[in-house]
């Protein structure tokens, strides 16, 4: 009995660590239905398009954020305005993610699908969009001088079921956007993420609302699994960056399991630039046209 | 005395518990690794890679290897010539396209994540990713990709990966010399760890044979880790290309770092096609 006992004793004393390690399990393929955040119901939240389509929701093709919203400065308003302009002529400015460049946090959070690898000391984030990734410190701390990135440099830790990940040091150029709407950003910018598991039917109810808001992309397959009934992932964030914004702002998006479940390659950079030689490389040219 | 049996043996039935993180008897490959040439070491015996022309920098590979074929030999001495004309030929090192293995061997720092029931790459140049199933088969029907389809399993210390169904480019670039490859490209990689003393041997011998790299680079060695290193022997079958298959050696040591390494800047627009309405000074800088 005595022996008994103490194995009990031992066995309970053994799991408690393993309690206090459990962190949620992010695994799988996860997938959005919209490029966009998430409109906050109140409070200050993401810019929202102007430019809407004749069924209400925000026109993919003209890009307008309103650059009337309070939380900008007003150097940044005029930076969205002249977005806007550019788009409502039908051409595109500057985007990271149409000219493959690295998307750092929250506009990361607009590719459509993504996949998390926990280890015990970090967390790796795979994007599909470019074969994107990011790398997050568990329990770290960013260094005193931050070298600056695309990506930025993140440091996470869990707090009971969420994983909080904070971004600092992302790289910013003249072409630095945040969101779709080509919102700037300066060396200031901290990005705070909180990822937690949710109920099947809140992220059904999420995906929705912002597909109201957006619409589904046309110009890609939707790889969200609707008959699904497990967890969703929701990543809150909040955004501070005095030089750019009055306030910090916050929103979401939120993740279902995608129905793919291999991945394919989305490999966004095929351009003729020599990168060592500053010119273009000798691409193969027809001697007569195809036509 | 009974109880203490017993708690050893939960203890042991505890320390058993499968991991998510590697299978438990897999070799740690964990860590991020690195090499400081672009060249690939020749194997031990057997056929090698075609090399470089007379082994001369910067003149592309040796065309006139007995083990290219006449139509890959063509194609070799074609990007032989537009190097010796001061120029490159596209590949996808410079051009921001994926990398085929081995070609993607040239890339100087690597992370290997092992996970139950895969293994993820990530490779530092251009924040490229290569997955490869483990304990799984090619599909009948592959969908031809960038990496190919990629399947592992290990056998005892190493880790064997065999790739089939690479995406047949308009410029294939299977490695540095030039050669090209087809879609009979079959290539099987051996991963295992060796002993500092081997790793530092054969990056050595690697840069006196194929000299340093010429200009400055991200990656960089741990001069001071004196922990295992990784070797990879792999071999290389496309009937197309090559009379024979070839194998060849790249061998890594502990990195001093992993930086961001970006290589696509460009202005062209996914979706209109166009260009994209880049910013414009009003008046020159000098």
């Amino acid at each position: 009995m005595r022996a008994g006992a103490t194995v009990a004793l031992l066995a309970l004393c053994m799991a408690a660590p393993a309690r206090a390690d459990a962190v949620p399990d992010f695994s799988g393929i996860w997938a959005r239905t919209t490029f966009g955040y998430d409109l906050a119901p109140s409070g200050p939240g993401p810019l929202k398009n102007l430019a809407r389509r004749p069924n209400g929701t925000s026109d993919a093709f003209k890009l307008v954020g309103d650059y009337n919203n309070p939380i900008l400065q007003p150097w940044a308003a005029a930076i969205v305005k002249q977005h806007g302009l550019i788009s409502l002529a039908g051409k595109s400015y500057p985007d990271l993610s149409n000219e493959c460049r690295p998307l750092p946090p929250p506009y990361v959070l607009r590719i459509a699908q993504m996949q998390m690898l926990q280890e015990k000391d970090r967390i790796t984030i795979l994007y599909i969009q470019d074969h994107q990734f990011r790398q997050v410190r568990l329990n770290g701390t960013h260094p005193a001088k931050v070298v600056p990135s695309w990506i930025g440099d993140s440091v996470g830790h869990y707090e009971g079921d969420t994983l909080v990940i904070d971004t600092v040091g992302i790289r910013t150029e003249p072409t630095s956007l945040i969101d779709m709407y080509g919102t700037p950003h300066t060396p200031a910018l901290h990005v705070i993420e909180r990822y937690r598991l949710i109920d099947a039917e809140a992220a059904k109810q999420e995906q929705e609302r912002s597909e109201h808001e957006y619409g589904r992309p046309t110009t890609e397959p939707v790889y969200v699994d609707f008959d699904y009934r497990g967890k969703g992932l929701q990543a809150e964030f909040t955004v501070e960056d005095p030089g750019t914004f009055t306030r910090s702002w916050g929103s979401s998006v939120a993740y279902r399991r995608s129905s793919v479940r291999e991945w394919g390659e989305i490999a966004c950079a095929e351009n003729t630039a020599d990168y060592y030689a500053g010119a273009t490389a000798t691409v193969p040219t027809a001697e007569r046209p195809d036509f | 005395m009974r109880g203490t049996s017993t708690i050893i043996g939960l203890t042991l039935a505890l320390g058993a518990l499968p991991s998510d993180a590697a299978q438990p008897a897999a070799p740690d490959f964990s860590g991020v690794w690195a090499r400081l040439t672009f060249g690939f070491e020749r194997p031990a015996s057997g056929q090698g890679p075609i090399g470089r022309y007379h082994n001369q920098s910067n003149v592309g590979g040796n065309f006139e290897s007995p083990n290219l074929t006449p139509s890959a030999a063509a194609i070799v001495k074609q990007r032989s010539e537009i190097l010796r004309s001061g120029r490159d030929y596209p590949n996808p090192s410079l051009n921001c396209w994926p990398m085929v293995s081995p070609y993607i061997f040239r890339v100087q720092e690597m992370q290997m994540l092992q996970k139950k029931d895969e293994v993820v790459f990530l490779f530092m140049q251009d924040h490229q990713v290569r997955r490869v199933r483990l304990n799984s088969t090619h599909p009948a029907k592959v969908t031809p990709s960038w990496y190919g389809d990629s399947v592992g399993h290990y056998e005892g210390d190493t880790l064997v990966v065999d790739t089939i169904g690479a995406r047949i480019a308009r410029e294939p670039v299977l490695d540095m010399y030039g050669s090209p490859y087809t879609d009979a490209l079959h290539v099987i990689e051996r991963y295992r760890l060796v002993d500092y003393e081997v790793a530092k041997a054969a990056q050595d011998k690697n840069i006196r044979d194929a000299g340093p790299v010429a200009t400055e680079q991200a990656a960089s060695v741990d001069e001071a880790y004196q922990g295992k290193g990784l070797q990879i022997e792999f071999t290389v079958e496309d009937k197309n290309v090559f009379k024979k298959p070839w194998s060849a050696v790249v061998t890594w040591r502990r990195a001093g770092g992993w930086v961001e390494n970006v290589c696509a800047e460009n202005a062209y627009e996914y979706y209109s096609g166009g260009l994209t309405d880049i910013p414009r000074a009003d008046r020159p800088e000098f």
